[in-house]
């Protein structure tokens, strides 16, 4: 039996060499490239000389929201750091009534490629414990350098929901610590569970698009692609709102947003 | 032959090459087809064999080409380039050394003492030999002689011929010698090892840093599956298990199961058949070689001659393959005695929904009634014990009457004598025996819960008018509810409504209660737990727990006095009842012997009997310790919950006695208090078919009734059709059938979705008569057997609305969009995964029986006062408190009975240095653990460090110091304080210059701290902090 097999087998073995031999190193280098890519570092980065800018504000509708005055005297440390009472920066409204701490990003409409992952490390500080700044963002894969300035135990406490959940302690005069988080999620907050009114928010983002508002209330994305994107911005009070905008290359356009309180 | 001839020849003339020639052409096609048939044909799994062997060997080569460069570049990595040359390095310097060693042994010392060995040998045979005929040898002079002859022979000299030349030496000699040079050689070998030490343990190191890197297999792996490839055969692959005759060929296709490379349907052309067996844990418990593949997966092992007939879908094939959405119905054979098993998501599913929703109720299912069975059971036990014990009395009296007996002799009579005293010394065990089951008797009573609601209190609790609207359709007005749609006329509705209402007991009228706040109810409400049970909201608004009922319409349907006593304590009932007289007792009962009338968990005992009562409702709902204002308050928030334009009509015919008795006949037709304490039904029997073994069931005694021929046409005339088809529509096989009102299948409408449908078929399916023996069900010897036996309190009293209790699980409160907040993340209830490592057991005992722990101060959380959520106090039983303990012990591998570690004590020194600690700036212990002040603890989210003693184990508590994240994710607790610092473990932060040159282990410090930790030392600390 064995060597009728072999004659028939002889047979098949040359149509099936024919066509199973072709397509095997292809396909072998597709999967081989696809991981590849992130590990190395990314391919893509803004260019800001010939890619296209948005500029926005985000502007704040209403009256102002007296913020409640954070309460540190369970821990004398922290109380001495101060002169005067912490208020809350659960909503900052600027002067020019645009609204503070505002995370925006391009949510969609990006080719779908790598990013180059920045080297610098994005700071967040812990200084008269309060987190500066209260509103960050970084790209996945981004170092975030967590230091604390102050002459008590600090804990850092990030709950995300699509990253690991991490919690350590930072004991005073210790080394900054070195972290990342590897997926895209806006936003993931933190907290210190020593200081239960330390709270900062962590916008995490796959692409180099995306900034925070600061004492004027505005923002500036540089470099995007030609293209139709969604800018969403983000608030920890006021929730989420989002624009579509069409840009071409090396075109600025202006995008305001208007929060209503 | 010429042409010519040919012509004249008739028969040459009239040829018959043609049909020859079809002929022997129709015999080479059929003896090819033949063969074909007979190799390919009834053989299909041949064709998978082949393409099994060339999809792997593809996938091979392109998955081994990644990870040779995936290896390659962790080679390059500098900690590996660092090991692997250390390990080069320390292999060539000691080299030298080993090689010297290795000379000597193997040139020198193993010639030697090869070549000694065998005339040593020789000798040492001679002596045994005579010894020998010394020992069996009859005669002195004999043995004498042969004496002499050993002696000869061991001072006899020999010449051996050693290496270096020739040696006279005798048997002592050789035999010294032989072992001062094994010896020698023992010595330098292991002087090898200790040479070649540091080499070793680099090259480990650095293998170790490899495979630490490598998920999947490695390219070794890979080369070595490959070669074995290389050498594949086409044959039968079958499992043998000959003890149980059983034999599965599944493998001969199904060829990656047990693969060492990780085998995908996408790796393997999208041919799921050569796909790995998906847990690899499971496979590990159950060994294939052990246990086979049909007993757990079903189909028949030994076809092969189809994928329909390998599978059991060829009609009268009783165990057809399990399918996808059923999977897990293969544990049930063996796992019969479990409500939870482990990696049987399905099957638990369709179990808690059997109990849960009442199927148990109706149907009998056997281990599921196991409070009922165990009550039986300990009766019988007492009335044997009972017997038992008269009878060694009765023995004990003639045996005393006959050592009485002056004609007995004093040996007999003391001997008797002594036989009395041992009947009456074991009757007396008897006697703890029997206290100890009368206990558990009384248990029982408690443990004994309902699935519905008692309608005893009808009368007190509802409007009158919602109760007909509520028996027409359940499903309509509360959607999701456990109560099932009955099929049910105006006529019965009327009927039924009617004695329920009439036979609703009559107590003292309640208390009128004053109005609560709604607001601060319904914070509670969210807040207190009551939704890891309840939900609230309906359609895409509900949220909360599915073990009990949506409350979203309670105010349409309730009295709010009696709902303020519900909430204030569910269990609490109106008439106690005895189950002896089969009565609810009345005040007059208590009256007539001068008693007081009062029932509770302390005063359980007839009157009139002196039997025990049931004096809770047989609700698994606790006492969540509301104070009666708050019990007010979220009554009065419950009130709130209707829709606005809710109208019901007018129900004074419930109040019509001509209807009772027929409503009686119909609430028992309907089997209504399988699920309900109904009175005058206490004692009710079960209306429907025992199912515990319904997935055997011959096919042909299943009643498809007239959809017989569809279900066959649509290929579901199975099992698990059948049982699909009932559970979606319970009416469906009494469609076409002309049946009288009486004769129309009862089974109630259940509502259930397609995944509960799923998982309910899934536990039927596996209701079967076992194909294994019995040694294989899982009934372990160990504390396995007590983890089983908690499941089941686990899930009667649905723990795991509130904890988490295993890995991959999670509660209601994960779901509840509040609990979300970062705020309020600290604020669910604890994990309990290791609680039993975590807790001493005593404590936890005096903690499940008084979750306060307090006598007096009973509205709080007796370890965590900053929840709102709050433990609730479920009165369990002793029983179910020891079940519980035992569980949570077994889980954490704990030895039984529980001996507390000793903590060595603490110098004065250690005492001031562990106080510095706590309250140092670097330590921020106190910031978030409660201290007893009330301005700090309603902040803390941490227990009281006072409790820690009691409660916990000091070996837990150091690894919970060390690494909180690794036992519970996400807990508030930080990591990192501490750092390793050779082998102990110091503190990360600044620590007091007391701590300079303290040359212990700094976290087991806090921890002998912390066990003896004192409410005086926390106020010590507290003023020292200055707070």
């Amino acid at each position: 039996m064995k060597k009728i097999w072999i004659g028939v087998g002889l047979a098949c073995a040359m149509t099936l060499a024919g066509c199973g031999g072709s397509n095997a190193p292809e396909s072998a280098k597709k999967e081989a490239a696809a991981p590849a890519a992130p590990a190395g570092g990314g391919t893509g980065v803004p260019d800001e000389a010939n890619g296209a800018t948005i500029t926005g504000k985000v502007a704040f509708d209403g009256t102002k929201p007296v913020m409640k005055t954070i309460d540190m005297s369970a821990v004398p440390a922290c109380m001495r750091a101060h002169t005067t009472p912490q208020k809350s920066e659960e909503v900052v409204v600027n002067d020019n009534n645009t609204l503070k701490n505002v995370f925006v990003w391009v949510k969609a409409g990006l080719p779908d490629q790598n990013w180059q992952v920045p080297t610098t490390a994005v700071q967040l500080d812990q200084s008269g414990c309060m987190y500066k700044p209260h509103v960050i963002g970084v790209m996945a894969g981004q170092n975030i350098e967590v230091k604390n300035d102050d002459p008590t135990n600090h804990n850092i406490h990030p709950q995300p929901t699509v990253n690991q959940d991490w919690n350590e302690s930072q004991a005073p005069g210790s080394e900054p610590k070195m972290k990342s988080f590897p997926r895209q999620e806006v936003m993931v907050p933190v907290k210190c569970n020593i200081h239960p009114w330390m709270r900062a928010y962590i916008g995490v983002v796959s692409h180099p698009f995306f900034a925070v508002t600061g004492d004027d209330g505005t923002f500036t994305l540089k470099g995007l692609p030609p293209g139709t994107y969604t800018v969403e911005i983000v608030h920890e009070r006021y929730g989420k709102q989002e624009q579509q905008v069409t840009v071409g290359a090396k075109e600025s356009k202006t995008l305001d947003f208007t929060v209503k309180g | 032959m010429s042409d010519q001839d040919q012509d004249k020849d008739p028969v040459v003339h009239s040829s018959l090459s043609k049909p020859l020639y079809f002929w022997s052409a129709l015999l080479v096609l059929s003896m090819v087809w033949g063969l074909y048939d007979e190799m390919y044909g009834i053989r299909p799994w041949k064709s998978y064999e082949a393409r099994f062997q060339k999809l792997y060997a593809r996938y091979l080569a392109n998955a081994k080409v990644d990870e040779v460069t995936f290896e390659k570049q962790i080679r390059s990595a500098p900690e590996y380039r660092r090991l692997d040359g250390a390990t080069q390095a320390a292999e060539k310097a000691a080299m030298p050394a080993a090689s010297a060693i290795d000379k000597q042994v193997n040139q020198d010392l193993v010639p030697k003492i090869l070549a000694l060995n065998d005339p040593f040998q020789e000798v040492r045979s001679h002596i045994g030999s005579l010894t020998y005929e010394i020992e069996v040898s009859k005669s002195e002079s004999r043995k004498d002689s042969l004496r002499k002859q050993i002696v000869e022979l061991k001072n006899e000299v020999h010449k051996v011929r050693l290496p270096d030349g020739e040696r006279p030496m005798k048997f002592a000699e050789m035999d010294q010698q032989l072992k001062d040079w094994k010896n020698e050689k023992a010595t330098l070998l292991q002087k090898r090892v200790e040479v070649m030490k540091q080499a070793d343990d680099l090259r480990k190191q650095r293998d170790k840093y490899l495979s630490d890197r490598i998920p999947n297999a490695s390219a070794d792996t890979i080369t070595a599956v490959e070669n074995s490839l290389a050498n594949f055969d086409i044959r039968i692959r079958q499992i043998h298990i000959k003890d149980v005759d059983l034999v599965d060929r599944c493998e001969s296709c199904h060829l990656g199961t047990r693969e060492p490379v990780v085998l995908t349907p996408a790796a393997m052309g999208g041919e799921g058949v050569f796909a790995s067996h998906p847990n690899k844990e499971m496979l590990k418990i159950h060994d294939p070689e052990k246990f086979g593949c049909t007993p757990c997966h079903g189909g028949n092992g030994v076809a092969l001659s189809s994928v329909e007939k390998a599978h059991g879908y060829n009609k009268y094939w009783l165990w057809p393959l399990h399918h996808k959405e059923n999977i897990d119905a293969g544990c049930q054979q063996c796992h019969a005695r479990e409500i939870v098993t482990e990696m049987a998501g399905g099957l638990n599913d369709g179990r808690e929904i059997f109990r849960l929703r009442g199927c148990m109720a109706c149907h009998r299912y056997e281990g599921f009634d196991r409070d009922a069975d165990e009550s039986t059971s300990v009766n019988q036990q007492i009335r044997q014990l009972d017997q038992q014990k008269a009878e060694w009395l009765r023995d004990a009296g003639f045996k005393e009457q006959k050592a009485n007996n002056p004609r007995t002799s004093d040996a007999d009579a003391k001997k008797l004598f002594s036989e009395v005293n041992d009947l009456k010394v074991r009757s007396s065990g008897i006697d703890a025996k029997i206290e100890q089951l009368d206990m558990r008797s009384a248990s029982l009573v408690r443990e004994m819960k309902k699935v519905g609601p008692s309608l005893k209190e009808v009368r007190m609790k509802l409007r009158k008018e919602w109760l007909p609207v509520w028996l027409k359709d359940p499903h309509a007005w509360r959607e999701g509810t456990k109560m099932p749609t009955f099929r049910l006329d105006d006529d019965e509705i009327k009927a039924i409504a009617a004695f329920i209402w009439q036979s609703g007991v009559q107590g003292a009228p309640l208390p009128q209660q004053k109005p609560g706040d709604p607001e601060k109810g319904k914070e509670a409400f969210e807040t207190r737990g009551c939704m890891a049970c309840h939900s609230m909201g309906e359609g895409a608004q509900k949220q909360g727990g599915t073990f009990a009922a949506n409350l979203s319409r309670e105010g349409e349907k309730a009295n709010y006095d009696y709902l303020v006593r519900w909430v204030h304590n569910p269990r609490q009932r109106t008439l106690p009842y005895c189950a002896f007289e089969k009565k609810d007792l009345t005040a007059e009962d208590y009256q007539k012997h001068g008693q007081p009338f009062v029932f509770d968990l302390e005063h359980t005992k007839c009157p009139n009997d002196g039997h025990e009562l049931q004096v809770q409702q047989m609700t698994p709902m606790p006492s969540l310790r509301l104070t009666e204002d708050e019990a007010r308050d979220v009554a009065s928030y419950l009130m709130t919950r209707k829709r606005g334009n809710a109208t019901y009509q007018n129900a004074d015919y419930l109040d019509d006695p001509a209807l009772k008795n027929k409503g009686l006949d119909k609430v028992r037709f309907y089997g209504c208090a399988g699920c309900h304490e109904i009175a005058g039904l206490e004692e009710e029997q079960r209306i429907g078919t025992e199912l515990t073994k319904e997935g055997s069931k011959p096919i042909e005694r299943l009643d498809f009734a007239l959809l017989g021929h569809k279900a066959e046409e649509e290929g579901w005339e199975t099992h698990k059709g059948f049982f699909e088809h009932k559970l979606a529509n319970p009416a469906v096989y009494d469609q076409g059938k002309e049946k009288a009102k009486q004769d129309r299948l009862k089974m109630p409408n259940f509502n259930l979705s397609k995944p509960e449908i799923d998982a309910v078929t899934t536990f039927l399916e596996g209701s079967v008569d076992a194909s294994v023996p019995a040694r294989y069900f899982y009934a372990p010897p160990d504390q396995r057997q007590d983890i089983i036996d908690g499941w089941w309190v686990v899930r009667k009293y649905n723990c795991m609305g509130c904890h988490r209790v295993h890995v991959a699980q999670t509660t209601i409160f994960d779901t509840l969009p509040r609990y979300q907040d970062p705020d309020w993340k600290d604020q669910k209830p604890p994990t309990l995964i290791g609680e039993g490592a975590r807790v001493n057991p005593e404590w936890l005992m005096r903690f499940l029986n008084n979750p306060a722990l307090s006598e007096t101060d009973t509205n709080r959380d007796g370890v965590r006062q900053y929840l709102r959520v709050r433990m609730p106090t479920f009165s369990f039983s002793d029983g179910e408190i020891r079940k519980l303990v035992r569980f949570f012990e077994a889980l954490s591998s704990q030895a039984q009975p529980f001996i507390a570690e000793k903590l060595e004590p603490l110098t004065d020194q250690e005492r001031t240095m562990a106080r510095q600690l706590f309250t140092s700036e670097g330590a921020p212990c106190l910031k978030c653990h409660m201290t007893g002040d009330p301005k700090h603890d309603v902040r803390a989210t941490a227990p009281n460090f006072t409790v820690a003693k009691e409660r916990l184990k000091p070996g837990w508590t150091k690894r919970w110091m060390l690494d909180p994240a690794l036992m519970s994710p996400g807990t508030a607790m930080p990591s990192g304080l501490f750092r390793r610092e050779a082998d102990r473990w110091v503190f990360a932060g600044p620590t007091p210059a007391s701590f300079n040159g303290y040359p212990k282990d700094h976290a087991e410090l806090l921890v002998r701290y912390m066990f003896q930790f004192t409410p005086d030392e926390l106020n010590r600390l507290r003023a020292g902090a200055g707070k």
